[in-house]
């Protein structure tokens, strides 16, 4: 019973279907179970909140990849599963500590001030919740100040900047120097990406990480969290 | 040398039937009444506001009645001219006449003959703007590129110097402060000899960008208000890119380019009924690996065509975007997806095709070389729009009489009166035998480039009059010389 529901969930990641309205990849799927349902079902069944995770949504975000390594699956195949395994984690969410499962941490995710480009910080955020990440967005232009603020209030392990301008990612420079000035610095890791960004210029802002596109930004979270 | 082509009407291209176009313009209105737009600058909802629109102030939503979009779309101008300072380089928007022109804003910049990139400077503006006015295929210059060692405040001021210095080519740019806008305006007085003489033949016109989906920001609509209250010539454009801010469908795609940018053509024709607007698309698809945006590829160029033809339906000037490649080297690739895109715009008859020179890899970088490869690519573009002459005297039937059987028409008078104007002669392409290739070192096309690009550089000796220099430098602050 608890495999069978498992492997629901699984199949459903891989089909990208968060409700039971979503069409999958394949015919017909419209109506059945997905896989918002079948964790709900999941948790009334009292299967493990761990055994959720590792053996419904990441071993069907494994299978997910690989298609995607295969060219079989495009970058929105991928975010359809993405969205379902972060949908599914903030179900999740107010389990994991009576279940003893570490969350994989929280991040915070903005496009500076003056930037309106939102679309690759989109992407981004959706991959970091495929990932089991808890991602905050405060959206595009934001100020400096809200996003220091909001780093003090929600104590997130990551703080992600975009920026898409030259004349705008200064604003990331200046944002960790007010994480500096407020003595909070230590207590994040600040990853910056966006096209005039690279590596070089993350180097030189103090930032801890960059991201070319989003699987970098990705990895470079996975790498700096563990 | 050949003739120049500029201002020939397009249109042959239809990729949309009439009925197509009824059925894009009905969904059109549909979603500007029912679905409405973001509208986040208070002053442009309070403009909206006077024509009656619904407002849902908490969610800053603006819905137009159909017949309200049709009035202030019939306001805007359905030609005008963007002038040169040499009068010889005017622009004509309108009908379905085709001119071409630069884009941008790139960051960077190949070094000359080499594929590496660097951030671009103001002094790489000035020789690209050299470059442009020495360049017949391209009609107008779009400033390109960003000088990245400036701060922001001084932009744009340098951006429009460096243009109306170099070329008497007219000058388009993107702005990016509203002191910058009034000052560049100043500028511009001053070079056309005052502020009515500005109004009269405006030498400049600046673009601000609508976004998709159905959002005007707050500084880009305060800017296009700017602008409109001017009485300067503006290109709202907008950028759906299908799948990420469009639906992935070309068709969806022509739709929400639309409906975006006559957001802002609205607002101009509430603010200051008559500005001429440019009806704009930046319009394109991405990369399905990772939604990247794509800047050569074809169904680019087919959005553009469509959007062109709706913007002859609404009668507005348009604004398209073709000419670009992805590719980071001026190889196979980086001429065909150029040559594609452009000619699916021309074809169309896209009255300014932007972007058209220049630029590649996602419209990052800009290359001196590819100036001058794309010049020929436009100017075979353009001998395709031209198209087919047929009268007594193209068909040459008296000629043809007289050469009679197993003659010939190399020697004819007719063949020398033509030949001139009827084939395009490029400035790149390799047409030698062999032998000579080979005695002249064997060079591809971005290594013959190269040398253009040097004699054209050098042999320009445009710059404006050293008395309006004086009173620019005098009284425009910021100006780097
Ligand atoms: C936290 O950690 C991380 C880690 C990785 C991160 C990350 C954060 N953030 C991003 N990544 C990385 O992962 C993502 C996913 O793989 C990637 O994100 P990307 O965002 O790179 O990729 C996306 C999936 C797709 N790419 C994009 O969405 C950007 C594409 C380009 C063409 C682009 C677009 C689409 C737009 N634009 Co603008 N735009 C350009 C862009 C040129 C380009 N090729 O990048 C660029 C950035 N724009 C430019 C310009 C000039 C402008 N734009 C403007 C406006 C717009 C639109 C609104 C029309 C639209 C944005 C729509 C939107 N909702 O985002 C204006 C500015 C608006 C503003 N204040 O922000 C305006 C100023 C134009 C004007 N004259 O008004 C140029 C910048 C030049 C410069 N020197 O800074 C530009 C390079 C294009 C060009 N050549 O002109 C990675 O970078």
């Amino acid at each position: 019973m608890s495999q069978d529901i498992l492997a629901l969930i699984k199949e459903n990641v891989v089909q990208g279907r968060i409700n039971k309205e979503d069409e999958g990849m394949d015919e017909g799927m419209e109506g059945t179970p997905a896989v918002m349902e079948l964790v709900q079902q999941a948790l009334t069944d009292g299967i493990d909140v761990q055994k959720i995770i590792n053996e419904g949504l990441t071993s069907g975000m494994d299978i997910v990849g690989q298609k995607f390594e295969e060219k079989e699956y495009y970058i929105p195949d991928m975010l359809a599963s993405a969205e379902a395994v972060g949908a599914a984690m903030e179900m999740l969410e107010p389990h994991l500590a009576s279940s003893g499962v570490e969350p994989k941490g929280k991040i915070l995710i903005a496009t500076v001030k003056g930037d309106l480009h939102d679309i690759g910080k989109n992407i981004v955020s959706i991959l970091l919740r495929g990932a089991g990440y808890l991602v905050k967005d405060l959206g595009n232009d934001i100020d400096d100040q809200t996003i220091v603020d909001a780093v003090k209030e929600e104590q997130p392990q990551f703080l992600g900047l975009s920026a898409l301008l030259t004349s705008t990612m200064m604003h990331m420079k200046d944002i960790i120097k007010s994480l500096n000035d407020a003595g909070i610095r230590d207590n994040v890791k600040v990853i910056v990406g966006g096209a005039p960004v690279s590596e070089q210029f993350a180097n030189d802002i103090g930032a801890d990480g960059f991201g070319a596109d989003g699987f970098q930004a990705v990895s470079i979270v996975q790498s700096l969290g563990s | 040398m050949g003739i120049i082509r500029k201002g020939l009407p397009g249109g042959s291209f239809k990729p949309l039937s009439e009925q197509d176009i009824e059925k894009i313009h009905n969904t059109v209105l549909q979603v500007i009444e029912e679905i409405g737009f973001q509208v986040n600058s208070e002053d442009a909802r309070q403009y909206f506001k006077q024509t009656g629109a619904s407002i849902d102030e908490a969610n800053r939503i603006v819905r137009l009645p159909r017949k309200t979009v049709m009035d202030l779309i019939s306001k805007a101008p359905s030609e005008f001219t963007l002038y040169g300072r040499d009068e010889k380089n005017d622009i004509h928007l309108g009908g379905s006449r085709v001119y071409t022109g630069t884009g941008g804003t790139a960051l960077y910049i190949y070094n000359p003959g080499s594929k590496e990139k660097r951030l671009a400077s103001l002094d790489d503006l000035k020789k690209i703007a050299k470059l442009v006015g020495g360049l017949d295929n391209i009609h107008l210059l779009l400033l390109p590129t960003y000088p990245s060692e400036l701060p922001v405040n001084q932009i744009d001021v340098n951006r429009f110097y460096a243009g109306l210095n170099n070329t008497s080519k007219h000058i388009m740019g993107g702005v990016y402060t509203l002191e910058g806008i009034e000052n560049v305006i100043k500028m511009a007085e001053m070079v056309a000899g005052g502020k009515e003489q500005l109004r009269k033949r405006p030498i400049i016109s600046m673009i601000a960008c609508c976004m998709s989906p159905l959002k005007l920001d707050e500084h880009y609509a305060d800017m296009m208000i700017a602008i409109a209250k001017a009485g300067i010539p503006l290109v709202c454009p907008a950028e759906p890119l299908c799948g990420a801010t469009s639906p992935i469908t070309v068709a969806g795609n022509v739709l929400m380019q639309t409906v975006d940018s006559l957001m802002g053509v609205l607002l101009t024709q509430i603010v200051n009924p008559g500005t001429p607007v440019i009806f704009g698309s930046v319009a394109t698809s991405t990369d399905l690996r990772d939604l990247k945006y794509l800047a050569g590829s074809v169904e680019m160029g087919l959005t553009n065509a469509g959007s062109a033809q709706m913007a002859q339906f609404y009668k507005l000037p348009f604004y398209a975007t073709g000419g670009m490649t992805d590719s980071k080297a001026l190889d196979s690739q980086s001429g065909y997806e150029s040559a594609i895109t452009n000619m699916l715009c021309a074809l169309a008859g896209s009255n300014f095709i932007h972007d058209s020179a220049g630029l590649m890899e996602f419209a990052m970088t800009v290359c001196l070389e590819k100036y001058v490869i794309d010049n020929d690519i436009l100017g075979m573009v353009m001998r395709a729009v031209e198209g087919i002459k047929v009268t007594d005297e193209t068909l040459a039937f008296d000629l043809i009489k007289k050469v009679g059987p197993a003659g010939n028409f190399v020697t004819s008078k007719h063949t020398r009166r033509h030949m001139r104007s009827e084939h395009y002669e490029p400035t790149v392409s390799d047409r030698n035998l062999r032998e000579d290739w080979d005695a002249e070192g064997g060079q591809v096309a971005w290594e013959r480039a190269t040398i253009l690009v040097n004699q054209i550089i050098e042999s320009s000796d445009y710059s404006l009059p050293e008395d309006t220099k004086k009173t620019i430098l005098s009284q425009i602050p910021g100006i780097v010389v």
